[in-house]
């Protein structure tokens, strides 16, 4: 029965359909919805557990643990704890422990514009902790996609072992829509990861060899390790091209556009193409640079000052327009206003 | 001598990376001995480190062992003991990592009373980075990163961890061999949250430049410092060496002490005799006080007692304690008020 949901609802309820054992959080604006579902639940259901930790650097290093432990675990926040998170996102490529943070971006930096909606933790998927990882990252943009995707994202995180990212923002999170999610079909990988108690491992965050032997000293060991990291992590993130792409004839434009900024510009398909990147992270190189090749102007319109741009600009090896919503501020007048500025400048 | 312990050791890692005369050994034997006696094996049990030398302990055990980024250990060891009941979990780390950058987490999970064990290899020193001053690093110790001697006190774990019930914390050292090994086993076979706060020795990067020549010196001085008392305690004091244990909170509810039932001990409230109170009427900028059951109570802030519409302004300074039964309210209204002394009868 269709019911009215909102994408904070559906993201708890698609990790419980993925099989979460698992939820530690800490109160963060507009994620907070996510922690108080999980507490109710945990008192409903033993097999489930929840933890209220004392900071966000506590809930992700306990998700992880959990994760070790032996079930699937995940945790959500918003910008400011996602950027206490990232000690433990680092940490969590180096154990290989597979498991799913739920970012929904507000504006920032610091603590920002809290009930605002931003796109702007995109280089925070990336570039946040020490030394090279390669994460996975998923974009929604309605609320059955919510669900849909926390479900992927379980799925690639145990199968890339590695904590994969589900973004959403302030406005998707408390978007409310009318979905049957009883009735959405989703295939669910079971868990692959030996529990902990079974043998002699060493799970460290130290630079090990695949045995996991901790070898401080030694840079062969060290790229054998990294690169099938990389490796599995890119196998994994191919199976999941996912992206939206709508061709208007006639239009010598292209707009990118991804959460909720691709819902405010919907309206505009009907003048230029969209092209909405669901896979954010690893960036959809091959696909861009497909469709990319027919347009002559390309705007990204981002909740951000031009941080997707830049990813489309270093996939496709030309520039591209941008235009940037910022301070929360979503409004289809203006940003239609803008890309006729920024077609008037490049003629 | 039973040397059967060594299977829960990968002695196929040794030697090991710490120095010579070095604390950190004993602690790692001597936990092994005792999971040994107990029967905790790598399917029963899971070790947790967190970072610096004594974070390097989990990697030595035979079993399945976590190594968590700095601070995180006990987060860690909660989680996985939280999912996985069945596991006997303990932590291996040492001061810094789990008192100044793991301090937070020490202080919630303590309180969440997460049945974890913790060991805490307490060298007083960062030794893994080079002998820098730590949270436990007494006042006026020379460190590198106190070249004139440490400025602050140092963080001490038995007073952190014996404030609010239940709680297990053992100090003991790595010198007083059957003192350690009873306090080892004692904290595992607890239930709930148990911390043991092992002194140990840091030779080389501490002990040098405080003038020890050996570790054996080292060990002479925790002897001096600090003696074994017998029992389990409360608390500890500062320079003794036991198991300070309680296992739940004196049941007070918030509201009775609120509501005066409770006696609460208020040793440094001044007396006032009859006499006395009536002189604080509250006129001329002076306090009002009323007394009631035997206690002193200053209303000078109720709403009826200020400025032109002093109602009543008879009782100030006067014992109420028989008045109540005529007053329109309940003696819950005197107890909002703040208490500042005894009534002298």
């Amino acid at each position: 029965m269709k019911q009215l949901v909102s994408g904070n609802d559906a993201i708890f309820q698609g990790a419980i359909r993925a099989g979460a054992r698992y939820f530690a959080g800490y109160p963060i604006t507009p994620s907070s919805e996510i922690l108080q579902q999980a507490s109710l639940y945990a008192e409903e259901n033993p097999g489930f557990h929840f933890l209220q930790a004392e900071d966000e650097i506590a809930a992700a290093i306990a998700t992880i643990s959990a994760s070790l432990a032996g079930v699937k675990s995940f945790t959500a926040t918003s910008g400011p704890g996602f950027t206490l998170m990232q000690e433990a996102l680092g940490w969590g490529h180096a154990v290989e422990a597979p498991c799913v943070i739920v970012n929904s971006m507000r504006v920032g930096p610091s603590t920002g514009m809290p009930t605002q909606p931003a796109q702007s933790d995109l280089f925070q998927i990336k570039g946040g902790s020490a030394g090279d990882y390669y994460p996975i990252a998923f974009y929604p943009n309605s609320v059955e996609e919510c669900f849909r995707l926390i479900i992927t994202a379980f799925n690639a995180a145990e199968e890339s072992l590695s904590p994969v990212i589900l973004l959403a923002d302030a406005f998707l999170s408390h978007l409310n829509e009318m979905v049957d999610l009883d009735a959405i079909e989703m295939k669910v990988v079971t868990r692959t990861k030996e529990p902990l108690g079974k043998g002699h491992r060493l799970f460290t965050g130290t630079a090990h060899d695949r045995m996991g032997n901790v070898k401080t000293n030694d840079p062969v060991a060290y790229r054998d390790w990294l690169n099938d990291l990389k490796e599995r992590h890119l196998k994994i993130a191919d199976q999941y091209p996912l992206f939206e792409y709508i061709p208007q004839k006639g239009s010598d434009t292209l707009l990118i556009a991804f959460g909720i900024t691709s819902r405010i510009i919907s309206p505009l398909k009907e003048r230029f193409s969209i092209f909405r990147p669901i896979r954010i992270y690893p960036v959809l190189e091959k696909e861009l640079k497909d469709v990319a090749a027919s347009y002559r102007h390309i705007i990204v319109v981002e909740g951000n000052d031009g941080q997707y741009a830049s990813w489309v600009e270093g996939a496709i090896g030309r520039k591209v327009m941008r235009v940037a919503c910022l301070g929360g501020g979503f409004k289809l007048q203006w940003i239609q206003s803008q890309i006729e500025e920024r077609l008037k400048e490049s003629r | 001598m039973d040397r059967s312990y060594k299977e829960l050791l990968k002695l196929s890692r040794f030697p090991h990376t710490w120095c010579p005369g070095c604390g950190i050994g004993a602690v790692l034997k001597n936990v092994a001995m005792v999971m040994k006696e107990l029967g905790w094996n790598a399917q029963n049990t899971t070790v947790v480190s967190g970072i610096g030398c004594s974070g390097r302990m989990a990697g030595y055990m035979n079993l399945d062992a976590v190594h968590t980024p700095h601070g995180r250990a006990i987060t860690a060891a909660e989680a996985i003991k939280t999912v996985r009941p069945d596991l006997n979990v303990l932590v291996l780390s040492g001061d810094g990592d789990l008192g100044a950058i793991g301090g937070n987490h020490l202080i919630h999970t303590s309180r969440r009373n997460a049945n974890i064990t913790v060991f805490c290899n307490d060298n007083e020193i960062y030794g893994l980075t080079g002998g820098q001053a730590g949270p436990t690093t007494p006042k006026g110790t020379k460190t590198i990163t106190s070249p004139r001697g440490e400025h602050y006190q140092p963080l001490r774990f038995n007073r952190l961890l014996t404030t609010q019930a239940p709680y297990f914390y053992a100090r003991t050292t790595v010198y007083h061999l059957n003192h350690f090994k009873t306090c080892i086993r004692e904290a595992l076979l607890y239930k709930g949250f148990s911390f043991v706060d092992i002194i140990s020795d840091c030779i080389e990067l501490n002990g040098r430049r405080l003038g020890f020549k050996t570790a054996h010196q080292m060990f002479k001085w925790f002897d001096q410092r600090f003696h074994i008392v017998e029992g389990v305690r409360d608390h500890l004091k500062d320079d003794e060496l036991g198991i300070a244990k309680r296992e739940a909170e004196a049941e007070v509810k918030a509201e009775e002490v609120s509501m005066g039932k409770v006696e609460v001990k208020h040793e440094d409230l001044k007396t006032f005799t009859r006499e006395e109170l009536k002189q604080f009427d509250g006129a001329e900028g002076r306090p009002l006080y009323i007394g009631y059951k035997g206690k002193v109570y200053d209303i000078s802030t109720s709403p009826l007692f200020q400025g032109e519409k002093r109602m009543r302004c008879h009782i100030a300074g006067k014992d109420l304690t028989k008045d109540i039964d005529i007053a329109p309210h309940g003696e819950e209204l005197i107890f909002k008020f703040p208490m500042v002394g005894r009534l002298k009868e």
